[in-house]
């Protein structure tokens, strides 16, 4: 922290206590701030392999930066990834604060799908549905309802985007879990509807399977302050 | 909001005041006395050049900005309990001035800038000061924000032969706004359906709130104008990076139950429906048609509009097989470019009877065919009392103008373009789903 300016912008381990403090699954991840601390949190937990992130509140697309390595399988390659990480953002995106890296345990992959919230001038605290990963912002093929919304709503919100196929026949014809998507758009919603100091947030990428859903990313901006 | 109905209206304005710019006019002053002639209570006039007193429930002024506040000051005076405020022009200490009058006095304000002002079919109110602008009384009600978009949608409405309850000109609203108007066509016994010209509201979530009480009584489509400002949120997120504000409008629209349509003609046509005939239940539509391409057009719009061609079901097929061999029943139904009134009868009670099919359209073409006026008679003996909605497509202009009359009377909506009667169905099953609580 730069101490004079409040940074708009949630550091990552706060942005996760709060996705805890309304229920919504979200992978364990946990900050090395060097490439020592990297490798003993590799082996912290549990030497499967794990996902390294930059932990930046200047970044919103991490991979556009070089700022993510998946599927690093041992703890010295988790210090090296750490050090890969930090040289390509410092080399690329000059300017950002850099926390540290994240270290998350690998979750299995499904569908990725994104829950945002934001604030709309006129109309208050929105939720937001759509595919995630790299295909939101092509696509924009996203549905919204005002915040707070309820279980029926989050479902219908799921069955109008043009996608929604692929949320029935995942992998093999069988449909993802529809049920916890649908808290996760009800718990961000009532995030949003609950706490006007947040005006953004991205749950994204969730990883939707056959049962269950996991969120591993996550970005909550607040309130500018002046 | 009784405010609006008034007995007696006095109308204030200069019989030579011309504005350089702005809408005072003598003519448009003269216009609007000569529009109130058939004004059910009394009408005084005020002229400002030689003034009489204000003796009124609502007064109309017409006059620019600086003369109009001393005039609304001695209306209020005189304790009017409405006015509106024709004209426009205002600036912010103008309207400040305004609002200063309505705390003092107490009385509600339409406008400033109404351009049109208020239309109320029932007591012969209208406002609006040009020539031939007099609707034909009727179940739908108008919104609107513009006094452009406005006068096209009731000038639309007036050649379509859409019969008007009442037609409300915001204008700048520092008053009366969408809420009141909404709530007090909640109230109007005459109303049926509402359509609304919107370019923002002042407080998106009571707006949301009043129009949901609404929509669950009475259907509201409306068109929504403005430029949204895509982008011009700082985004920091994906989330806001892809949301224009355009996207959170519609879906509060939606949260409020109101029906979104795309242009002015589509408000009416929508309107028209809602205003007319039973919500659509389910999706499965029929077309009865005495020419095929034109109903080959309607089922490509049904499909498209994610409704779904009915399939009748065998005792349907007896029915009307059994008497017309000829007619092949694969929907859309063709009778065949001799059909009659009596065939259009016969087929149309069998297939409204039919439980697989939610809604119908029929068509009847005119030139190409043998359809003549008389055998509309037939069409309207069949639907008479029907719980489903139907529609009629007369494809074409001139033959349109001769037939749709007759349909319009029987609350049958009728229109040129297949498209536009799917469209109309459209609207319908949304209603039915705005009802179920699942529009949103």
């Amino acid at each position: 922290m730069t101490g004079h300016k409040p940074r708009p912008v949630l550091h990552e381990a706060d942005a996760h206590a709060l996705l805890k403090e309304y229920r919504i699954p979200v992978a364990r991840t946990v900050l090395a701030k060097t490439a020592a601390d990297a490798s003993r949190l590799f082996s912290e937990l549990g030497g499967g392999p794990v996902v390294l992130k930059i932990s930046s509140p200047d970044i919103l697309h991490k991979t556009d930066v070089g700022g993510v390595r998946t599927m690093v399988r041992t703890a010295d390659d988790a210090a090296d990834a750490f050090e890969g990480i930090v040289a390509s953002v410092k080399r690329l995106a000059p300017k950002a604060e850099i926390e540290g890296v994240t270290v998350q345990p690998h979750v299995e992959r499904g569908v990725e799908v994104i829950v945002g919230g934001l604030r709309d001038p006129q109309f208050g605290p929105v939720v937001m549905f759509g595919l995630g990963g790299v295909w939101i912002e092509l696509f924009k093929d996203v549905s919204y309802r005002l915040a707070p919304t309820t279980t029926d709503k989050a479902k219908r919100m799921m069955m109008e985007i043009r996608a929604s196929p692929v949320l029935k026949r995942f992998r093999g014809g069988e449909p993802v879990d529809i049920d916890t998507l649908a808290r996760i758009i009800v718990s961000v919603s009532e995030l949003m509807a609950a706490r006007d100091d947040i005006m953004e947030i991205d749950v994204n990428p969730i990883f939707a399977r056959r049962d269950g859903a996991i969120a591993v990313d996550v970005k909550v901006i607040g309130r500018a302050v002046e | 909001m009784k405010a609006l109905r008034p007995e007696r209206v006095v109308l204030v304005g200069s019989s030579t005041m011309t504005e350089e710019i702005g809408m005072t006019h003598p003519d448009l002053f003269r216009g609007i006395q000569e529009n109130m002639a058939g004004f059910k209570g009394t009408v005084r006039v005020v002229d400002i050049d030689d003034p009489t007193p204000i003796e009124g429930d609502l007064a109309v002024i017409a006059l620019p900005p600086d003369e109009s506040l001393t005039w609304a000051g001695k209306c209020g005076e005189a304790g009017v309990s409405a006015i509106i405020q024709i004209t426009g022009g205002f600036t912010a200490v103008q309207r400040a001035t305004y609002n200063g009058h309505i705390e003092r006095y107490g009385f509600r304000l339409l406008g400033p800038n109404s351009i049109m002002g208020y239309l109320d079919t029932g007591i012969g109110l209208i406002t609006a000061f040009n020539e031939g602008i007099a609707p034909a009384k009727g179940p739908s009600s108008f919104i609107v924000q513009s006094g452009g978009v406005g006068a096209a949608v009731l000038d639309t409405a007036i050649s379509e032969g859409c019969g008007i309850s009442r037609f409300a000109f915001v204008g700048d609203k520092i008053d009366i706004d969408d809420e009141d108007l909404l709530m007090d066509l909640l109230e109007d016994p005459e109303t049926k359906a509402i359509g609304m010209y919107v370019e923002g509201v002042k407080d998106g979530r009571s707006f949301v709130e009043t129009a949901s009480k609404v929509s669950a009584v009475k259907p509201i489509v409306a068109l929504k104008g403005g430029i949204s400002k895509e982008g011009a949120r700082r985004a920091r997120s994906h989330t806001a990076s892809v949301s224009g504000s355009d996207d959170i409008f519609d879906i509060a629209l939606k949260e409020a139950g109101i029906i979104r349509v795309p242009s002015i003609q589509s408000l009416i046509h929508t309107s028209v429906a809602l205003a007319n005939q039973p919500p659509l239940e389910g999706r499965r539509i029929a077309i009865v048609s005495n020419v095929g391409g034109p109903a080959i057009l309607g089922a490509d719009a049904v499909v498209r509009a994610g409704l779904k061609m009915a399939r009748p079901v065998e005792e349907t097929v007896e029915q009307v097989t059994s008497k017309y061999p000829g007619v092949e029943m694969i929907n859309p139904i063709d009778l065949i470019a001799d059909a009659d009134g009596e065939r259009y009868k016969h087929v149309l009670k069998a297939v409204l009877a039919d439980e697989t099919v939610d809604g119908v359209i029929v068509i009847n073409q005119m030139k190409s065919c043998f359809f003549s006026p008389g055998d509309v008679d037939g069409i309207l003996e069949a639907l008479k009392g029907s719980s489903k909605p139907v529609v009629d497509v007369i494809p074409g202009g001139t033959d349109f103008r001769t037939l749709r009359g007759r349909f319009i009377e029987a609350g049958i909506p009728a229109y040129t373009d297949p498209s536009h009667a799917v469209e109309a169905l459209e609207a319908l099953h949304s209603y039915s789903l705005v009802l179920k609580g699942e529009y949103a």
